[in-house]
């Protein structure tokens, strides 16, 4: 990626400061995409996208090209994800369920229009890998390799699930149109 | 194109839609700013607090583990000891309540000769050094 390639210039010009200002914008709607696929939640997600930023800010001094910068930051905003997943898990359990239940159908929805809500309900339905793919590959003109790199997952394995999450949507929504008929 | 098809178009079609302006709020850039600020006077305080509870954590540790072997060690001790206690009670009681080898003055000559040879040897090794 182009972007990138100026990126790690400055990084290794020792310019993480500007390094980070041309990072922030070029990443975040893919942070955001991939903490909200797996939180579900918007504002959890921007909380962890805030987070991901501020470690990235931290650590970006220390990246040493390894590893793809794409990838070191899919990494980072997936283990940010899972541990704010697992916080809420333990604040879910100490709460009222029904309460939470509420938060999170109201927090979760993305702005849609409302013929598009027997969709969402059916994208809501789908096993987690398959909705964190169907939520990146559409969020944005992704190819399925970027998808499978944000997820850190083989490519023909995010193939796999797109194909089976088009398949059971189809077949919702078929039901959903019969019913409605 | 079959209907089939068709209806894959419109899938995709409104997928895009439903995921299309999925994006963190306005402002996002400055709340992360605002974020890191705090971060960069806070993040020293905190390194030097986490230092210190690690140090700490380590300590506690490396102490523990010293107590059990020590323990263990003196556990083995007398073990060891009261085992020869065991083994040789009979001598040791005859040792204490016999005549004693003190008694014998060529014994106690000699065992004082010893000790002032040995002391000066030793007197003598730590001054040349």
């Amino acid at each position: 990626m182009p972007a990138d390639d100026a990126i790690i210039s400055l990084i290794q010009a020792g310019r993480a400061g500007e390094a980070f200002e041309r990072l922030m914008p070029a990443y975040r709607r893919r942070v955001f995409g991939l903490a909200y696929s797996l939180l579900r939640d918007r504002g959890a997600a921007e909380d962890t996208a805030q987070e991901v930023f501020v470690k990235l800010w931290q650590a970006l001094p220390r990246y040493d090209g390894r590893a793809q910068l794409s990838t070191w930051i899919y990494a980072i905003t997936r283990n940010a994800a899972i541990s704010a997943l697992r916080r809420r898990r333990r604040s879910v359990s100490l709460s009222d369920p029904l309460v939470e239940q509420e938060v999170e159908s109201r927090g979760a929805r993305p702005a849609a229009e409302p013929e598009d809500e027997g969709l969402w309900r059916a994208v809501g339905t789908l096993p987690d890998k398959q909705r964190q793919a169907v939520t990146l590959y559409y969020q944005e003109e992704r190819t399925v390799e970027e998808v499978a790199a944000m997820m850190g997952l083989p490519v023909n394995t995010v193939k796999t699930h797109l194909h089976r999450a088009r398949a059971a949507l189809a077949t919702a929504l078929g039901a959903e149109g019969r019913e409605d008929a | 194109m079959n209907s089939g098809e068709s209806r894959q178009v419109e899938l995709d079609t409104r997928l895009r839609r439903l995921h299309g302006g999925l994006d963190a709020g306005a402002g996002f850039e400055g709340r992360v700013m605002r974020r890191i600020a705090t971060a960069a006077t806070t993040a020293p305080r905190e390194n030097l607090r986490a230092q210190f509870e690690l140090r700490r954590t380590q300590l506690r540790r490396r102490l523990l583990r010293e107590a059990w072997t020590s323990g263990i060690t003196i556990m083995g001790i007398g073990a060891c000891a009261f085992a020869l206690l065991w083994r040789f009670a009979p001598d040791i009681q005859r040792a204490a309540t016999g005549p004693s080898p003190l008694n014998d003055p060529n014994l106690l000559i000699g065992g004082t000769i010893a000790f002032l040879a040995g002391a000066i040897w030793f007197v003598f090794r730590r001054a040349r050094g």
